[in-house]
């Protein structure tokens, strides 16, 4: 598989990390049938009285990227180690590409990894020989790229060290490298730019795009909701261990309601009495003072300017609740209660 | 990309680790070193290491310096090359949480679980093979290859002596294997390095213990300790292979045992990230009680079954020590001796224990054998000898210095020797 000359949907701009342009040449991920990458339904999983899943359907198609979101302790990790073999489900079934995987499957063998939390190496061996003896582990072919795979996540200089001396986001880039290593058809990534400065991130966004248009099927979570509307074809999100919301992200905008805004201006007492005016938007006191503005970005728009043209000026505009995180805390709060 | 990789790769993978850390890459100097320093040791020392089987003769043949070297690192060497070699292996992972680096690859579980067993056992095997040649090397260069006396008090030619002693080092390998699968099962099961590494050697002093505390020869037989001691048989004449087997059997039985339930633990584990400390001390306090009760319930077990140390056993075996011991021990004073003097000689044995309710067997220091020896020129001489018997059969028998002469003796050249009949070693089948 070639990731150049692709039209990538947020190429990454030039950054301290350089994912090389051109030249990155992974094995052929055609899937092997129509069946779905990734399809699991009805998962469960229970530890000691806790339910950390419950009744999970999920389905990720070659070439999709899939976002998983959820808050702290919604099962995201959990579900993740269920698809990667590393967590046995209670009940439920797994299909990677049409085929059953259970007990005695090792998920690399259908080229499907990833990782989960942070990945975690030898702290004894160097980035370069943890990557071929990894590779030396999936077979053959993987060795051969492991110089290519360094230049990739921009660990040559450092692929002579010792693992034990790297950064979280030095061992977050080697993570990203041993999961291309295997020349995956299927990757599932826990937050895969946790750590990574923003041009890092940026650029790891760039890959996993690149990857997705190449036939990768990505899962892929994140609490970054930016991060998931750049990157993501679809999203699931989960609460308690359920899922509460899956669908596109095309459907996940039109679904989701208007984004809060702060809003500070010369005078707030005519800001609130102009908003109230109009029906596209909701202006409300904020208890810390100033204006929270609850309106689409036509609707703002026209606030801004009817202010400017009352002699009303706008001292600060930030955006506090995107559309996605309103639709998500809504979702969250809504499966709490 | 081909599918699975196998085991072959996994034991790749985890031979790279082992060469990659310190304790694993020191260990096989320390294996080299170890035995020449004892060497050079005994070499400018007139004291030799008595209470050992072969002790008294290191500075007569250089084959017992290797010899005395494996009693010790039997019992208390091997336990540690296996907690260093299997140990580490599955507690390491999650020591660096790197399971779920490693099971996410190509590998199926059993492959991981029979590649990290290979490798361990492979290390194993290195290490001992290496303490084994060392200790030969060793004692050639201390004391050199004369023939060697055996525990009949037999005389070994040179090259029969280094053949047997390289396969004493090889038949112990079957019970080094045996610790290093339990030091697998403790590292898998505790999730414990230190655990895994520490435990095989404490284990080994409860069996040193268990085999002390019991004289019945059930529990006995069952202890990897006791394979320990199989090589014992090559060295007495006529040879017992019976220990051999036997050892062969328990070192193979003894690695099912302990390498079923490490799989076993492998196979049904969550890998669901880092345990809380409270999850981990319960695992570990459920596996030392597990383990307090199966040793409680070996000792009360030890005194099962039959002893296999009787009278008619240990006076057999120490006439013929005897008788080959004055053979040698008039050689030494440069008395003539012709072939088969010793057989000419006829020996009476009376072996029984003092103070004790069964006088007649069993394991203890309070035996006491009287031999009366005929011989064609001497009147009846009667020889008493104090002999402190082992549950693994072997003996060590002390006389008084009024009949068999001091404890080191000349030969007309002047030459100084170790008076054979002042304390001597012998071991006979203990077996059923």
């Amino acid at each position: 598989m070639r990731l150049d000359r692709r039209t990538t949907r947020s190429a990454p701009p030039a950054g301290r990390y350089r994912w090389p342009a051109i030249g990155v040449t992974l094995d052929s991920a055609s899937p092997a049938s129509s069946a779905p990458a990734l399809s699991a339904s009805g998962l469960c999983k229970r530890f000691g009285t806790v339910a950390a899943i419950a009744g999970v359907d999920l389905q990720v198609d070659a070439g999709e990227v899939r976002g998983l979101l959820g808050p702290n302790g919604a099962g995201k990790t959990t579900l993740l180690r269920m698809l990667l073999g590393l967590v046995r489900p209670d009940e439920g079934r797994i299909e990677l590409f049409g085929q059953l995987f259970g007990p005695g499957v090792a998920p690399g063998s259908r080229r499907v990894v990833g990782f989960v939390e942070e990945p975690r190496f030898y702290p004894y061996l160097s980035a370069r020989r943890t990557l071929e003896l990894l590779g030396e582990l999936d077979g053959a072919g993987g060795k051969r790229r492991v110089g290519e795979l360094l230049g990739l996540v921009g660990l040559t200089k450092a692929a002579g060290q010792r693992v034990g001396s790297y950064s979280t986001g030095m061992r977050q880039r080697l993570g990203i490298a041993a999961s291309l290593l295997a020349s995956p058809r299927a990757l599932l990534l826990d937050e895969p730019t946790s750590g990574l400065d923003p041009a890092g991130a940026r650029e790891m966004r760039g890959v996993v795009r690149r990857l997705a248009d190449e036939g990768v099927a990505v899962l892929l979570s994140s609490h970054d909701m930016d991060e998931v509307a750049d990157v993501c074809d679809s999203v699931t999100i989960l609460a308690s261990g359920r899922v509460v919301w899956h669908g596109t992200i095309e459907r996940l905008r039109a679904e989701a309601p208007a984004p809060e805004h702060r809003l500070e201006t010369s005078d707030d007492a005519k800001a609130r009495e102009l908003g109230s005016a109009s029906t596209a938007l909701e202006v409300r006191e904020d208890a810390r003072g100033g204006l929270v503005v609850t309106a689409e970005r036509d609707a703002l728009d026209a606030f801004v300017l009817a202010l400017a043209a009352e002699g009303v000026a706008v001292r600060r505009l930030d955006e506090i609740v995107s559309s996605f995180e309103s639709m998500f805390l809504t979702l969250i709060e809504g499966a709490a209660g | 990309m081909s599918g699975r990789s196998g085991v072959w790769a996994v034991c790749r993978f985890e031979a790279a680790k082992l060469l990659a850390q310190w304790p694993t890459r020191i260990l096989p100097l320390v294996c080299i070193l170890g035995p020449l320093a004892f060497g050079a040791v005994l070499r400018i020392q007139s004291a030799v290491p008595q209470d050992t089987l072969f002790g008294g003769w290191v500075h007569t043949s250089g084959y017992a310096i290797p010899l005395v070297i494996l009693s010790f690192a039997g019992a208390w060497v091997f336990p540690v090359i296996a907690g260093i070699g299997g140990g580490d292996m599955f507690a390491a992972e999650d020591r660096l949480g790197t399971w779920k680096t490693l099971l996410t690859r190509s590998s199926r579980r059993s492959e991981i679980f029979a590649g990290k067993v290979a490798t361990a056992c492979a290390y194993v095997v290195g290490m001992v093979a290496l303490l084994g040649a060392a200790s030969i090397l060793a004692g050639v260069l201390a004391t050199g290859t004369q023939p060697l006396v055996g525990l009949s008090g037999q005389m070994i030619g040179s090259g029969r002596a280094l053949e047997l002693t390289a396969a004493s080092w090889g038949v112990s390998l079957l019970p080094a294997l045996g610790f290093a699968a339990l030091a697998l099962l403790i590292s898998a099961v505790t999730r414990s390095s230190a655990a895994g590494m520490l435990g095989p050697l404490v284990v080994a002093l409860v069996f040193q213990l268990l085999s002390l505390v019991g004289s019945g020869e059930v529990v006995r037989a069952l202890l990897l300790s006791t394979a320990l001691d199989a090589w014992h048989g090559m060295f007495v004449a006529p040879a017992f292979d019976r220990p051999i087997l036997w050892a062969a059997v328990v070192s193979l039985a003894s690695a099912l045992v302990f390498l079923a339930p490490a799989w076993l633990s492998l196979r049904n584990r969550d890998i669901a990230g880092t345990a809380p400390d409270e999850r981990r001390w319960r695992r570990q306090i459920r596996v030392v009680v597990v383990a307090t009760a199966a040793v409680a319930l070996l000792a009360v077990a030890s005194n099962w079954g039959p002893t296999g140390i009787t009278e008619a056993r240990l006076e057999r075996s120490i006439v013929r020590s005897f008788r080959n011991l004055t053979v040698l021990q008039q050689r030494y004073l440069g008395r003539r001796v012709t072939a088969g003097a010793g057989s000419q000689m006829r020996i009476l044995p009376s072996c029984l224990r003092q103070g004790v309710s069964t006088p007649r067997k069993g394991p203890g220091d309070d035996w006491l054998c009287t031999l009366d020896v005929f011989t064609a020129s001497l009147a009846q001489v009667t020889v008493d000898y104090d002999v402190t018997v082992k549950a693994n059969g072997c003996y060590t028998a002390e006389g008084p210095p009024a009949f068999i002469g001091p404890l080191t003796i000349r030969d007309r050249h002047g030459r100084p020797h170790v008076n054979p009949l002042f304390r001597f070693d012998g071991c006979f089948d203990a077996g059923p």
